[in-house]
């Protein structure tokens, strides 16, 4: 018993000296550096071994694969059929063409031919569709030593399985408590310190501070998700008055951009957590907080977004006018609301890297918690930003085609695929319309060509 | 699947090991309660089928044993007839059955209006969509029996090169 003493105390001393070291190696190298705004480039080392490593590793799986002579590789395609683009009336009119020559001298109403159309299209549906595609994470092409993307990935060798094991072993036992403690930090000093600021006079002094502490907190969790972040073009960063719209993959798309600007939230008021925090925020500066009914007003909605905008004094807006998470392979429907507002449009692209880990938050197969604790335990979170020069609304345009028009640039920019339909549809039917419109275009296809007969 | 795609690819249908994988893919995919069979649902749960008004006709025209629901071989061999090596019979054939709904071999004045009707919707009048199916029926109508057989729609379609448009393609990457 006496014995074990000595050690005992041993044991304790060294976890006490280690729990210190580690503590004052966060506040050194992470925390300092994050309020203000510098960086020793650590993350950038620490990608830059992480490549290596994964590059050997998936090396080491293709010699695998061939010494078993079984395939490793998915073909990379962005679907499996080639799709022709073809319009209704175009295809319908091509048919009619291509048919009896005797045709000429009467204008065909109808042909048995013009389900033709409908057909191919169906097919090209049933065996691939270009919508629900865009739901699901994205599948990659070589394995990042994480389990959860290793698809056709086996067992190839002991050393790479070891190799797995030390990355679970780094991952869920250092870097994971690592990140939680500068989670924690970093949302408790935002509490802290907005609510402390909350308490000055307004003016210069207080929107100073408050511009400071939002940013900190900010960045240190940026270094909480181990987030690795290109800024591209930041001279087009938003200014005060204008409304910044950006593609909308997970919720750290607000971590990523409110750490490099200052930004009014728009958003419904949340319980819990969330809640405390939004409480606070306000106190600081005006970010813009709907109640949960006042969220179905339209109207009212966009009066308090009018508002803010006009007051040349208030931060740039930031809003995902997707409306829901879409997995960063292509840009969906951009609800128009903030649109019609009438301030200048700020485009931001996001794109993100997912050899490092999949950002994507698929809301029907993982809670906020779930998703929070997959993003902690994967390498890191890379991903480029690009500012995009401001839009305004033009004379001759109407909301939907400015909407249309700011996608198509985020889109371009971004390299992602640039998709007509709504994001809600992950959760909705489509509205009948879209089928009453096809047999409407379809329609007059006939009823033209029957109404100038009449005439005649 | 290693064992069900060899099996499949035996069965008579136009597609290769590689192509019939990857249907298998869509397949599953649609198959939202994993029941290993396509309902009329779950197809509908694909947006742009949603906007397509001649959906229903189609999946019918799968549904080969009629229970009301497509299970994989259906599905092989419903897309292997828009396989680019589909013979033109098989084809016309497709587009004809689109038309035929009680499947006897023949369209029939009513069975003509229903699926025009379902392309047009409300947009036209049903006196204007019954005088545009007598007019076809009494065109093409070679024999004079009030309907148009199998061979009188030949007839008519065989001439728009239909290999050529009732065709999809399935993409191949590259093989490691």
């Amino acid at each position: 018993m006496f014995l074990l003493l000595p050690f005992d105390s041993l044991i304790v001393n060294l976890l006490g000296i280690s729990l210190t070291v580690l503590f004052t190696l966060l506040l050194v190298f992470i925390i300092v550096p994050a309020i203000f705004g510098v960086s020793f480039g650590i993350r950038k080392l620490y990608m830059k071994t992480l490549l290596k490593i994964f590059a050997w590793a998936t090396l080491r799986m293709e010699r695998g694969a061939k010494e078993k002579n079984h395939q490793l590789y998915k073909p990379y395609t962005n679907g499996i059929i080639a799709k022709d683009p073809t319009s209704l009336e175009e295809e319908i009119k091509e048919i009619r063409r291509s048919g009896s020559s005797k045709a000429l001298d009467k204008t065909p109403e109808f042909e048995l031919s013009d389900i033709f159309y409908f057909c191919r299209k169906g097919m090209e549906t049933i065996m691939d569709d270009e919508v629900t595609k865009r739901f699901s994470a994205e599948e990659l092409e070589s394995w990042n030593l994480l389990s959860r993307t290793n698809y056709n990935f086996q067992y190839i060798s002991l050393r790479l399985t070891i190799l797995w094991g030390l990355g679970v072993l780094i991952r869920y036992c250092f870097l994971l408590p690592l990140r939680i403690a500068l989670a924690f930090t970093g949302i408790s000093l935002l509490v802290v310190g907005t609510t402390m600021v909350g308490y000055l006079p307004n003016g210069r002094c207080k929107e100073f501070l408050s511009k400071h502490v939002h940013l900190m907190c900010y960045r240190i969790c940026v270094r909480a998700l181990t987030a690795i972040i290109t800024y591209h073009n930041r001279k087009n960063r938003p200014r005060n008055g204008g409304i910044c719209v950006a593609n909308h993959t997970s919720p750290i798309d607000v971590i990523i951009l409110a750490s490099d600007g200052y930004y009014a939230m728009v958003g419904q008021v949340h319980g819990g957590l969330m809640g405390v925090i939004q409480r606070a925020m306000v106190k600081a500066c005006p970010h813009i907080w709907f109640e949960r009914s006042e969220v179905k007003d339209r109207h009212l909605v966009a009066k308090r977004l009018t508002e803010h905008v006009q007051d040349k004094s208030k931060l740039p807006i930031l809003i995902f006018p997707e409306g829901t998470c879409i997995n960063n392979t292509s840009v969906m429907m951009f609800k128009k609301g903030s649109f019609e507002i009438g301030a200048t449009v700020y485009p931001v692209a996001i794109k993100y890297d997912p050899q490092f880990g999949d950002a994507f938050w698929n809301s029907s197969k993982y809670g906020m918690v779930t998703y929070l604790l997959r993003m902690m335990t994967s390498w890191a979170i890379v991903c480029s930003v690009w500012y995009l020069p401001p839009m305004t609304r033009e004379k001759d345009e109407d909301a939907v085609q400015f909407a249309n028009r700011v996608k198509s640039a985020i889109a371009r920019q971004g390299g992602l695929v640039d998709l007509l339909w709504d994001g809600g549809l992950k959760r909705e039917k489509v509205k009948d319309t879209f089928k009453e419109e096809q047999q409407k275009l379809y329609s007059k296809m006939i009823v033209g060509n029957h109404e100038d007969r009449s005439r005649s | 699947m290693g064992n069900e795609a060899s099996y499949h690819s035996e069965m008579g249908n136009n597609f290769d090991q590689d192509e019939i994988k990857k249907l298998w893919k869509s397949f599953r995919k649609m198959d939202l309660d994993k029941s290993g069979s396509l309902s009329t649902e779950e197809f509908m749960s694909l947006p742009e089928l949603q906007q397509n008004p001649l959906v229903s006709r189609v999946i019918d025209i799968f549904d080969t044993d009629g229970n009301g629901e497509v299970d994989f071989h259906e599905f092989i061999m419903g897309t292997s007839q828009f396989s680019v090596k589909g013979d033109e019979e098989q084809k016309l054939r497709f587009a004809f059955r689109i038309y035929d709904i009680d499947k006897d071999g023949y369209i029939s004045n009513g069975e003509l209006f229903q699926v025009l009707k379902m392309m047009v919707g409300n947009n036209l009048k049903d006196w204007q969509l019954q005088q545009l199916v007598d007019k076809t029926i009494m065109v093409h109508d070679q024999d004079g029996d009030g309907r148009i057989s199998f061979q009188e729609f030949c007839d008519v379609v065989r001439s728009m090169e239909i290999h050529k448009k009732l065709v999809v393609f399935v993409e191949h990457g590259q093989e490691d």
